[in-house]
């Protein structure tokens, strides 16, 4: 078979695992700022490992698409370092804080534009708003088959087999291409890349297609924002530490006891 | 009758053996010859100046054998007989030579001198060899490998000598001279040989053991028995002073690149294993061999730099897993300590680290995700540069202001009279534990008037975890940070509460201009000085853990004990493992900072607790935050917590000069 041509979808986000103290959360502006460098969503970095290791077996060629008002190629340039092969972003005002229907409509756009393409993968969901319907929506606006939760990728023979992660175990299930995969991170994480590495690359000219709404043809009709009708923190984030003394069984005891007044 | 030697006594063909011997030594160079060169190609710098001092002291050190009585005088008495053996043999057989062909002097007396002398030789020889041999086969002392190398090159020796002491008694026998109660083994095999077999198998013998002695010297650079060359010249070249470059573009590559004492060492190790055996990793059932890992980074050294691949012919390396096994060193450099050659096994480990972080595939995920944070955060414990003078709150701590101090003065100018800057580090700043460090150091520089302040939340990483993961790029900008930072502040005196920050600060940041002390030594300093007064007596027993950066790798090892002896009451008692010879409490080396897919049988850091625990002190002291993490730990998870407690020496010094507050 040829080799396969696969396209990964990456969002940039705030950091989700920044420390509390850097995140604040507004209110009244629903809004939730973090004081933290961007970085691309954690599943969406499984999603890419996943592709580096079919692009190790059989070849073909990755390309990352992101999306958003503006993204930051330094961010996304981690994805050529860690071994895409090409990286298109999708920029417009009016692709911000759009809802996930239309981010699906944006993607499956640049998707169509691509043209040549035999698998997209993305991540199981994004690291800040953990929706999880972008890929689906994606896959059936694209019409293809779509396998969600994978924690294992392979194509054989020109078919895909994912091992899709359901409660008790996983499921294998077999998919003719072109499809779609959402990928979890049993995955495994996305190999590290060296700052020796990364800098070579951001002093190294790119040039690094930007697309708009107009290159696109995407029906502008049909972007919605995403509408919050209320944003709250957490009611208490304070931590207590009691240490329980005594013997081992004194302690099980009380805390045993501690556990159910608590419940 | 006067007593001499005729040379090729009854041999014909003697141009035959001078061919075989030509072969052999041309054998032997080229074998020398493609180490030097696989040293070159492999190293980057080249630049040994020659030092006089350095070969007096190799000489010294190879001549008594020193490395080798170090912490195993079993196999110290071995290797001594056989090298002194060796060493007679090859002198006698020389002075032979300068007898036959230049200008006879060996007879009479002095032929009989010889004789004896051979013959202590070969005594000494035979002693060592057949020790080595137990050691190994019937002992087998557990450092020691069993491989076909191991067996062949020692019975190879025991043959030659054997058959050494055998031609002898023939030809004793077969010329019957007067002169035999100058020998000893000789004359006592010889009364078993008749004459006429004596004359007959005589020859023979005479050639195979020539041919023998021959094989010998051709195959030295092909076995193991290339320490005969490669350890002089790790001894040398571990001696002889090394021309630091400051290019920062270099200090990345010289992770990867060799130095040439690192490639001499690798040829010159002969798989003793006292690195193993020293090992803390290795101790606590953990997959790391640094033997196994120095053979695989010199097989994979040869195969790239050697035409003819990896000459080592009696010795199969393949299927040695080194990849996972790199990222459970703890680069205490315990087996640095012990290696007979100078090797620094940690160091390959280092360089391994230093490839697989640049492929990126295998690093484990927390080390993985440590990266990601230290890179973006500045630390690895995913804090907020926010948090980081959380422990200082009500404490008073003044913070350096920028730009006030700097009145363009040089840093070494300014030395006398800025205020002694108090590098906290990340792990003492966030840790829970660790930030009594900062806060009883803080209380006892406040009490003994010292005019000093921290860097608060300005106060950056010193890069130190990303360096010894093998992470070079990031330790470059963390390193670059720092340097700026001091510059802009003008910090020229530095006092750290971590020995990794102190090590990192004094030898790994080329150039610098700032001095640099570990917060024991400012201690000891204060109290010597009487201006911190221990007053209130401890009357129980501490026993002090050294940790590894500040111990053996800076050779601190008498300003924490100073320190604590200074206080009325208290007795310092040691561990087994103490001083050069310390135990790494685990935390080193980025140990830290990985999961569960990194772990042993057993915990190094449960191991130092239960070695405390024997001692039957009631405190363990240390003075490090990451010792002070494992161990506290430990102590709670084997269970000691009634009987031992983990202390930092500020504590321990805080509890006598406060007078108990």
């Amino acid at each position: 078979m040829k080799e396969p041509q696969i396209i990964v979808c990456a969002k940039q986000i705030p950091d989700p695992e920044a420390p509390f103290s850097d995140v604040t959360v507004n209110v009244e502006k629903k809004q939730v700022s973090v004081d933290a460098p961007d970085v691309i969503s954690p599943y969406d970095e499984n999603a890419l490992e996943a592709a580096i290791r079919i692009k190790e077996e059989l070849g073909g060629k990755i390309t990352v698409l992101s999306m958003g008002r503006k993204v930051s190629d330094t961010v996304l340039r981690k994805t050529i370092a860690a071994g895409a092969d090409s990286l298109v972003l999708l920029e417009d005002p009016l692709f911000e804080g759009l809802d996930s229907f239309s981010t699906a409509h944006v993607l499956s756009c640049a998707i169509k534009k691509i043209g040549d393409w035999d698998l997209v993968l993305t991540g199981r969901q994004a690291g800040d708003w953990d929706s999880g319907q972008v890929g689906l929506i994606l896959g059936e606006m694209l019409d293809v088959a779509c396998v969600s939760l994978a924690r294992s990728i392979k194509i054989d023979d020109g078919k895909l087999l994912v091992e899709k992660t359901v409660p008790v175990g996983y499921e294998v299930v077999e998919a003719a291409l072109p499809a779609l995969v959402t990928v979890s991170n049993e995955v495994g994480e996305l190999r590290y890349v060296a700052r020796s590495k990364m800098l070579g690359l951001l002093r190294r000219p790119m040039t690094i297609p930007k697309w708009n709404s107009k290159d696109l043809g995407c029906d502008v009709e049909r972007l919605r924002k995403l509408q919050l009708t209320e944003l709250a923190p957490p009611a208490d984030m304070g931590r207590e530490c009691t240490l329980i003394e005594g013997s081992a069984e004194e302690q099980a005891e009380r805390l045993a006891a501690v556990l159910a007044e608590l419940r | 009758m006067i007593p001499e030697r005729p040379m090729f006594w009854k041999i014909n063909d003697v141009w035959l053996f001078y061919t075989i011997a030509f072969l052999a030594i041309c054998i032997f160079a080229v074998g020398v010859g493609i180490h030097i060169s696989v040293w070159r190609k492999s190293t980057s710098k080249n630049k040994t100046s020659f030092s006089w001092q350095a070969v007096k002291q190799s000489i010294f050190e190879i001549v008594f054998g020193i490395r080798l009585f170090k912490g195993d005088i079993q196999a110290g008495i071995a290797h001594f007989l056989t090298f002194w053996g060796f060493i007679i043999l090859l002198i006698g057989t020389t002075l032979l030579a300068i007898d036959g062909h230049v200008y006879p002097f060996l007879t009479g007396k002095k032929y009989l001198f010889f004789g004896l002398s051979m013959e202590i030789g070969g005594m000494l020889l035979l002693a060592g060899i057949i020790w080595s041999l137990v050691r190994r086969y019937i002992q087998r002392a557990p450092r020691l490998e069993r491989r076909l190398e191991d067996g062949v090159v020692v019975l190879w020796f025991l043959v030659v000598v054997c058959s050494g002491f055998f031609l002898e008694a023939v030809i004793l026998s077969a010329q019957r001279p007067p002169w035999t109660e100058w020998a000893f083994f000789g004359p006592l095999i010889a009364g078993f040989i008749p004459q006429a077999t004596a004359l007959s198998i005589y020859p023979g013998l005479w050639w195979g053991h020539a041919l023998l002695c021959l094989a010998f010297i051709a195959a030295i650079p092909y076995t193991k028995l290339f320490h005969l060359v490669g350890a002089p010249a790790a001894y040398y070249l571990h001696h002889s002073p090394v021309e630091a470059s400051e290019e920062p573009e270099e200090a990345i590559a010289s992770g990867v690149q060799w130095e040439i004492a690192e490639t001499a060492f690798l040829d010159a190790c002969t798989r003793c294993g006292r690195c193993v055996q020293a090992c803390p990793s290795a101790g606590a059932g953990e997959p790391l061999s640094p033997r196994d890992f120095v053979q695989t980074a010199r097989h994979l050294l040869w195969q790239e730099h050697s035409p003819a691949g990896d000459i080592r012919f009696l010795l199969n390396v393949d299927g040695i897993e080194g990849d996972k096994a790199a990222w459970f060193c703890t680069t205490c450099g315990a087996c640095m300590e012990v290696c007979p050659v100078y090797g620094a096994p940690f160091r390959a480990v280092g360089k391994k680290r230093a490839m697989l972080i640049e492929e990126g595939k295998g690093v484990p995920d927390v080390l993985n995700q440590t990266l990601e944070r230290l890179f973006n955060y500045d630390n690895p414990w995913v804090s907020s540069k926010r948090d980081r003078t959380v422990w200082a709150k009500g404490l008073d701590v003044p913070v350096i202001k920028a730009g006030g101090k700097n009145d363009g003065s040089s840093p070494r100018q300014v030395l006398s009279r800025g205020p002694l800057c108090y590098f906290v580090g990340c792990t003492t700043s966030f840790d829970a534990r660790a930030q009594a460090i900062a806060v009883s150091f803080s209380k006892l520089l406040k009490l003994a008037g010292m005019d000093f302040a921290i860097l608060g939340d300005k106060e950056p990483c010193c890069g130190d975890i990303a360096r010894v993961v093998g992470e070079l790029g990031l330790f470059q900008e963390k390193m670059e940070g720092c340097s700026e930072l001091f510059e802009k502040l003008s910090v020229s005196d530095i006092v750290t509460s971590s020995p990794h920050c102190f090590h990192t600060f004094l030898n790994e940041y080329p150039g610098s201009m700032f001095r640099v002390r570990h917060y024991s030594a400012v201690l000891k300093d204060l109290v010597a000085g009487g201006k911190l007064e221990p007053k209130k007596a401890l009357d129980f027993t501490v026993t002090y853990h050294d940790p590894c950066y500040l111990g053996r790798h800076n050779r601190i090892f008498d300003d924490p004990r100073q320190v604590i002896r200074s206080i009325p009451g208290i007795k310092l008692v040691e561990m087994a493992h103490h001083g050069p010879d310390s135990l790494c409490c685990g935390g080193g080396g980025g140990r830290m900072w990985q999961g569960q897919e990194i772990r042993g049988e057993a915990r190094m850091s449960e191991i130092r607790i239960r070695e405390a625990h024997r001692t039957g002190a009631r405190v363990l002291v240390t003075a490090c935050p990451l010792c002070l993490i494992m161990l506290e730990d430990a102590l709670k998870t084997v269970g000691f917590e009634n009987e031992l407690k983990v202390m930092d020496l500020n504590e321990l010094l805080l509890q006598s000069v406060s007078d108990g507050q």
